[in-house]
């Protein structure tokens, strides 16, 4: 679906940010992406539907090449991003028209946009805000209104950055749950996050430092990689818990049930039936 | 909260079906034809028309009242300024002060000319949506060469209701410089000269974070400044060929009597 060869970019300012990258996300997978800040996570975002341009290497879309400025249309077709900050994101004055922004872009006739911003509004359950204004919306519906203005355009792929950081972790994890859905009906995810605890479901982990990919696989070797916490980041909590336990001599195989759920049903096992 | 001033007020009303190009045409034209009446029998059918309008948009009054309160010290000055400075058969002399019958009726005149305009104008922006109004004038300027201007009509369309989304943004976030300055002790009141710089600089550099931020997200979403369409749909049907006749035989009515 999206290749990067040898991707390299540096800010006009000089700044390093992304270096030799390899990586192919593929139809249908969930890819999670993780670093510290400043680790050139959101840089390769912008790289994905061609927000930014490689300076050498190449992206391709479907095949697509984002240099090509006639593709630029198809690819932002096919590749959405949904953004940190939900406000600087709204371009309506009511939801209904933020929604509408892609389609009109796309250049479908007035019925047809209103088919896909009823569509965006059932996929993410905000059909009762229609005519709401998306400033008096709480953080998290409007993180779902960003991810809705995407989804009205159709996207195959969609790219997150980091969106759940300025929310609670209650509407965090109700935008996550929203995400998983479209996943299972499809869509390509890409998925940026700090907080590993996010990936868990994730079809497969890259961890990112200094504009390099320091570790890539399923989310179990990448949680049992040693070099994680030399690479800025902390262990998902059952994952920590199991480590201590581990130091007192009590060992619970985490690596197939690092979720909260699978954990708690793993000890259940192990202490209640023998 | 403020209501706001010349806020839309969603309905249904025949008003609010228009086509907002032929509300925008008609918006013009009264405010020509305002101009141009001379006596105060013509400004009282002008207010008439009105309120006819008024009552057919099944708006409450008060919107459009909103639209002429903040400008009352405006209107109040001009017709102050014409009824002292306006030569002419004084009413009543005090020490310099002298008005006169005709700074009376010209002050007048000249007052409920711009409270027609602003009524007029809030008629149009009380019955119609923001974005109705930008993509109407978006489809009337697009046969104009703009080009030549470096612009098209669809940058400039989205330019306009981008501000309009944009705005309640930018104010929200001065209160929030404010108080985040304030909160570090700084009086607004007492010293200007440090304050506004520390309100200006956060300020300028936040709002411009928030415009590239913006403009990534719309890229992101396609946006290209070149041709797009919108989900309104624009067609003008009978009723508005209607009320346009009707309004020109009005206006020929007024100029040739
Ligand atoms: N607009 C810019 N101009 C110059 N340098 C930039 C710009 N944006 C980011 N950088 C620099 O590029 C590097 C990578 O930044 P990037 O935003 O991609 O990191 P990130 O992983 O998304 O970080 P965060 O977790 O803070 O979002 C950093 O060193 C950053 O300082
Ligand atoms: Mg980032």
């Amino acid at each position: 679906m999206i290749r990067l060869e040898e991707v390299s970019y540096s800010y006009p300012d000089g700044t390093p940010a992304l270096e030799n990258i390899n990586l192919t996300v593929k139809k249908g997978e969930f890819l999670g992406i993780i670093g510290k800040n400043g680790s050139g996570k959101s840089t390769l975002a912008l790289q994905l539907n061609g927000l930014l341009k490689p300076q050498t290497g190449r992206v391709k879309i479907r095949g697509m090449d984002t240099r090509d400025p006639s593709k630029l249309p198809g690819i932002r077709k096919l590749v959405g991003v949904v953004f940190q900050n939900p406000e600087t994101q709204f371009v309506g004055r009511t939801i209904e028209e933020d929604l509408a922004f892609g389609p009109e872009n796309l250049c479908l006739p007035p019925v047809e946009i209103k088919k896909c911003v009823d569509m965006a509004l059932a996929e993410t359950g905000l059909q009762k805000y229609k005519y709401r204004s998306p400033k008096t919306l709480s953080g998290g519906q409007g993180q779902c209104v960003a991810l809705a203005g995407i989804l009205a355009m159709s996207p195959e792929c969609l790219i997150f950055d980091e969106i759940t950081s300025m929310l609670d972790p209650e509407s965090g994890k109700a935008v996550l749950e929203t995400i998983k859905k479209l996943h299972k009906k499809g869509k390509t995810v890409v998925y940026i996050t700090h907080n590993l605890e996010e990936l868990y479901d994730a079809d497969r982990i890259i961890v990112m430092e200094k504009g390099k990919i320091r570790l890539e696989g399923e989310p179990e070797s990448v949680f049992s990689n040693p070099s994680l916490q030399a690479l800025g980041l902390a262990l998902p909590s059952v994952i920590e818990l199991a480590e201590l336990l581990k130091t007192h001599g009590m060992v619970i195989p985490w690596e197939k049930t690092f979720s909260p759920k699978s954990f708690a049903e793993e000890l259940c096992r192990l202490f209640l039936k023998t | 909260m403020q209501e706001p001033v010349f806020s839309y007020v969603p309905g249904a009303s025949l008003l609010h079906r228009l086509d907002p190009r032929t509300k925008i045409v008609a918006v013009m034209l009264l405010g020509f034809l305002t101009f141009r009446i001379e006596n105060f029998a013509e400004i009282g059918v002008l207010f008439a028309f009105f309120f006819a309008l008024a009552l057919l948009s099944g708006l409450p009054m008060r919107v459009f009242f909103r639209a002429v309160k903040p400008m009352r010290l405006f209107i109040i000055f001009i017709f102050l300024a014409q009824l002292f400075f306006t030569d002419g058969r004084a009413l009543v002399s005090y020490w310099i002060l002298q008005p006169s019958l005709e700074g009376l009726e010209i002050g007048l005149k000249l007052a409920a000319r711009f409270i027609l305009l602003l009524l007029f104008a809030a008629l149009l922006t009380a019955s119609t949506d923001p974005s109705a109004i930008t993509c109407g004038i978006e489809r009337m300027l697009r046969p104009l060469p703009l080009r030549l201007l470096g612009i098209s009509s669809f940058e400039l369309a989205t330019m306009m209701n981008i501000s309009i989304a944009f705005l309640p943004l930018l104010f929200e976030r001065v209160e929030r410089t404010k108080a985040a300055q304030a909160a570090r002790g700084m009086d607004f009141v007492k010293n200007p000269f440090r304050s506004v710089p520390a309100l200006a600089i956060p300020l300028l550099r936040g709002v411009i974070r928030d415009a590239e931020e913006l403009a990534l997200a719309m890229e992101s979403r396609g946006y290209q400044g070149s041709r797009r369409t919108s989900i309104h749909e624009l067609s003008m049907q009978k009723n508005d060929w209607k009320a346009l006749l009707i309004l020109a035989l009005f206006i020929i009515f007024i100029l040739v009597l």
